[in-house]
């Protein structure tokens, strides 16, 4: 008797307060929630409650009409699309090769990747133009795309890497004893062996791309081609005729295709990150 | 998993599709951009048979882009012109401006920025298209401030600059001296309500103050002016008015003070005025007061926007030279009066009736004569933090204003000199 | 023979794409600048720059005063309580939501993934308008409805200092959470289970289970994500330093203090080779720490 209601206080008290450490995390995003659900253009104001006086969804049918919107998303998910899927096709072979062989100038090379972070990048503008220029990819996806996946490329490599780590090179002797070849044995066995963290690298891949808009912003021309962070960028930049509800509707429709994938994603996470469920 | 997966990839590939479409248009985009370097060179040799593709970059409120597309398009069909959005616009002009195959042919922004762009050598002086006497209906000065070693560099279409705005409600009589508003100030200050409010810890509003005193942040010789006695007196004053506002500065604290009635006065610019009318505020607007000391008016920065020149456009000279021409008369300068009230630049616009009803246009005329436009040089660029330190620190930190604005001029000239 | 002569080059050929992009959008960066610094690149010679030796650096040496050196100093401290508070809170949670019978634990973690989906800036401007604004930010409502006096959120040193460790916790977190998250479930549950039957209590097999089964799986998140704090410069600088707003706190970090003082001028040359002395700085930093941690864990 004792034992089960221990455990049931105790699982109480625990939702209770992931409960308030949740409403604590999202204070700001509710004050979003209610300047972007108010219809008066005010994102201070001296009689604020979280209730806005006058309820309106127009600011959201504004950002979904008025602004382009479901352009920016479009835009968004072909550039998400593209860097993911490029991304994890150069670095899981890389990821591959630093786990499962040992060769000259690996650990230099590893070593290397992480310190290259600590470079302040805020002058790295001139020197990506100065790349993208000659090969006419500036104004162009495939020129932010490139870079992106050269950012991405690192993390991708060591977040691989390690899980791959954990996956006992048994598996593959035995796959090996069986007569598949290099190819077969990454394919059929190490990646759905890899999936989690495959799925978390992607996701995080998902997230840098999506809320991306510094490059996105300096590299890109014209309204048509924003993703959904440099049009919120753009939005906001107008500074003296913003529009605070319509901005508050926009950030929230930009971060809720996130909470989306994320939440449907979660059962695929399990052991995501590094080692993984692969015992005996 | 894989359902999710391919769910995704299904909607991706649905997407593409339509991208696609999209893309074709982007495509058409950079075609036109090849073809304005063919046609360029086409267009000596057969009179504008080809339609020249004329870019000009913004970053300003959508409103005025549409008109300036709108007046433009009258150009068509032998000159088409796309103006677009360009966020960073600054920035992205260091980028690309000598390349012609990612730079725009012209772009619309303040003045003050032509200093450092001559300076890079990517800017061609409007002259060269167009004569001088063009500008011989403009304002003064407008001209001055599109001036840059002796070389005019902007054709100036509006000009904007500081009103003092006050709740017709709340406020009967208007200071016409500083120190009336001061008085004013103390008596009308409590309880969360203020007499007068502004943005007094940066740059752009406070120097209408150090003007009132005949001092300078810096020179059109690129010399900062903040250890000069006139600029310690008007930070020393200014502050005994910081004293009755809130502490934090900034647009969205004074405006929204002003919005809900708890500030009687405010200087702002007109680009609030259609925000407050929507609030219900009944706004008047007076010339500014004048500093007792001096004698003259609080005369704030002026800025002045028009439109510039890349030097890569120059083999496209006719062209430019029939925008510009197109630009220089009165039409732009009054539908921009109309659509969003800003002043504009031709005296010849001002014949027009509703501009010249237009209280707010108006006021920012007379306010012409003793405004100053902001510094072009390049040097300016880095005065700005270094103002807005020394302002912080004397408002908010109630540091020695003497003291701090000589700090504030040694670290100025190293800055300007570190820029060589 | 062949076969093992081919053999030989396969991780290289494996790697070499993503070394490719790597070396592109990474390498390259770090040496033009490299290259810039050498050159006298600035408003006056924009595109007609040619190399000036080592003269940007003995200019930049300059840089390097008191306010310099304070920045350095503040910069150290504010990584340290943000690493600090990050590992503890992440652990903290990522450990209750591993408890057993949880039913709501992808409900919890998406919600506190919520920081994680905007836009940084974006969170950064709604935090400084929405919660930390004197006048009518939500934070001094509170305070004011409780009947305390409104509390200067940005405007003075410390306050400030501490409200920008509260947001950027608030936008690292996410992350932090989620790989010790993914970490702690790798951890094979029998170590637990042959403790407990050897008596051993909660906080004895945390200390001498998990954390040292954590530690080479986390390392290379948590280097990352030290440079990413120490290089930060959007929080420090929307929240107190912005042009047109600043709050007269100074709380400049070393990236901030440079930007301020260095980026400013335009003058490339010069501010390039401030980023490679910075570069420089943090990398004999990560050497010395790590020599003195005794074995590398980070490259298993």
């Amino acid at each position: 008797m004792s034992r089960r209601t221990k455990l049931k206080v105790k699982l109480g008290l625990l939702n209770l307060f992931f409960v308030v450490a949740c409403s604590l995390c999202l204070i700001p995003i509710l004050y979003t929630l209610s300047v972007s659900l108010s219809g008066t253009n005010n994102i201070l104001s001296g009689s604020f409650s979280f209730i806005p006086k006058t309820f309106t969804l127009d600011n959201y049918k504004a950002v979904l009409f008025n602004e382009p919107y479901l352009l920016w998303l479009k835009n968004t998910l072909i550039l998400v699309s593209a860097t993911v899927t490029l991304s994890l096709a150069v670095a899981i072979p890389a990821a591959y090769a630093f786990s499962r062989f040992r060769f000259i100038g690996r650990k230099t090379i590893l070593y290397i990747l992480i310190l290259l972070n600590a470079f302040p990048s805020i002058l790295s503008m001139f020197a990506i133009y100065r790349i993208l220029m000659p090969i006419k990819l500036v104004n162009s996806y495939l020129g932010l795309i490139l870079i992106y996946v050269g950012t991405m490329a690192i993390f991708g490599l060591w977040n691989m890497k390690g899980y791959f780590d954990t996956i006992p090179i048994e598996i593959e002797e035995a796959g090996k004893i069986d007569g598949a070849n290099d190819f077969q044995l990454v394919t059929k066995l190490i990646l759905p062996l890899a999936k989690p963290s495959i799925i978390v690298t992607a996701v995080m891949i998902i997230i840098f791309v999506w809320n991306e808009y510094i490059f996105a912003v300096t590299f890109m021309t014209g309204a048509q081609k924003y993703t959904l962070a440099a049009g919120l960028y753009a939005l906001q930049a107008t500074q003296y005729t913003r529009n605070w509800p319509v901005f508050s509707a926009a950030s929230l429709l930009t971060a809720i295709p996130i909470l989306i994938i994320f939440l449907m994603i979660q059962r695929n996470m399990v052991s995501g990150l590094t080692a993984g469920g692969v015992k005996g | 998993m894989k359902k999710m997966l391919s769910v995704l990839l299904i909607a991706a590939l649905c997407l593409s599709v339509v991208a696609g479409c999209g893309k074709t248009n982007g495509e058409n985009q950079d075609v036109t951009v090849d073809s304005e370097d063919e046609s360029a060179s086409g267009n000596t040799a057969q009179e504008v048979q080809e339609p020249t593709n004329i870019i000009i970059w913004y970053e300003t409120q959508e409103a005025i882009a549409q008109e300036l597309q709108k007046e433009l398009d009258k150009l068509a069909p032998e000159i088409i012109v796309s103006v677009e959005r360009k966020d960073k616009l600054t920035e992205a002009l260091k980028l690309v401006g000598n390349d012609p195959s990612s730079a725009p042919d012209m772009y619309f922004f303040a003045h003050d920025k032509i200093g450092i762009y001559a300076e890079m050598g990517i800017l061609s002086p409007i002259t060269n298209f167009i004569p001088a006497s063009t500008f011989d209906d403009f304002i003064p000065m407008t001209v001055d401030a599109a001036t840059y070693k002796e070389q005019i560099y902007q054709l100036p279409i509006y000009f904007e600059s500081l009103l003092f705005m006050y709740n017709k409600e709340l406020m009967q009589e208007v200071p016409t001296t500083t120190d009336e508003l001061l008085l004013y100030m103390e008596a009308n200050t409590i309880d969360g309500n203020y007499g007068f409010v502004e943005q007094h810890s940066t740059a752009y509003f406070s120097v209408g103050w150090i003007h009132a005193y005949d001092g300078f942040i810096i020179n059109d010789k690129a010399q900062p002016g903040l250890d000069r006695q006139e600029t310690k007196d008007a930070i020393k004053y200014h502050k005994q008015f910081v004293n009755y506002m809130p502490i934090d500065g900034d647009y969205n604290t004074m405006t929204t003070l002003f919005k809900e009635g708890r500030a009687h006065s405010t200087i702002g610019g007109p680009w609030l005025i259609p925000d407050l009318v929507e609030n219900g505020i009944d706004i008047g607007i007076a010339p500014m007061p004048i500093v007792n000391a001096t004698s003259k008016a609080i005369s704030p920065f002026a800025g002045i926007q028009g439109i510039c020149v890349l030097k890569e456009a120059e083999n496209k000279k006719e062209a430019v030279t029939k925008v510009l021409e197109q630009l220089s008369k009165p039409d732009i300068g009054i539908n921009l009066a109309k659509t969003i009230g800003s002043a504009p630049v031709n005296n010849k616009c001002y014949d027009d009736d509703a501009v010249k009803n237009n209280e707010i246009v108006m006021t920012l005329k007379e306010a012409s004569a003793t405004a100053v436009p902001m510094p072009n040089v390049p040097e300016m660029d880095v005065m700005w933090a270094i103002t807005e330190n020394l302002l912080s620190s004397v408002n908010k930190g109630d540091k020695d204003p003497v003291i701090a604005s000589d700090e504030a001029q040694k670290k100025a000239l190293e800055q300007i000199e570190a820029m060589k | 023979m062949k076969k093992r002569g081919y053999k030989k080059f396969i991780p290289y050929i494996y790697s070499l794409p993503g070394l490719i992009f790597i070396g592109l959008m990474i390498v390259f960066p770090i040496l033009y600048t490299g290259y810039i610094s050498l050159t006298n690149m600035n408003v006056y010679h924009w595109f007609d720059f040619h190399i000036i030796g080592f003269q940007n650096y003995k200019k930049a040496l300059f840089v390097l005063d008191t306010g310099f050196l304070a920045a350095f100093g503040r910069t150290i401290v504010w990584t340290a309580v943000n690493m600090m508070l990050q590992m503890i809170i992440a652990f903290l949670i990522a450990s209750l939501l591993n408890v057993e019978g949880l039913k709501l634990k992808g409900v919890y973690k998406t919600i506190l993934m919520f920081p994680w989906a905007m836009p940084g800036y974006i969170s950064i401007l709604l935090w400084r308008m929405g919660m930390f604004n004197t006048e009518f930010g939500l934070l001094n409502n509170w305070l004011n409805r409780l009947g305390f006096s409104d509390v200067h959120w940005l405007n003075s040193d410390h306050i400030a200092f501490g409200s920008s460790v509260v947001v950027n916790l608030w936008l690292a977190l996410p992350f932090m959470i989620m790989i010790i998250d993914g970490a702690l479930q790798s951890i094979d549950k029998t170590y637990y289970e042959s403790a407990t039957i050897e008596g051993a209590g909660y906080f004895v097999q945390v200390r001498q289970i998990t954390l040292p089964l954590l530690k080479p799986i986390i390392a290379p998140a948590v280097i990352i994500t030290m440079f990413t704090t120490f290089k930060q410069f959007d929080i420090i600088y929307l929240l107190t330093q912005q042009q047109g707003s600043k709050t007269g706190a100074d709380i400049h970090t070393v990236i901030t203090y440079t930007y301020e003082k260095a980026f400013v001028t335009n003058n490339y040359g010069y501010s390039s080779a401030i980023s490679i002395i910075i570069f420089m700085i943090l990398i004999i930093f990560s050497l010395a720490i790590r020599g003195g941690k005794k074995g590398g864990d980070v490259d298993e």
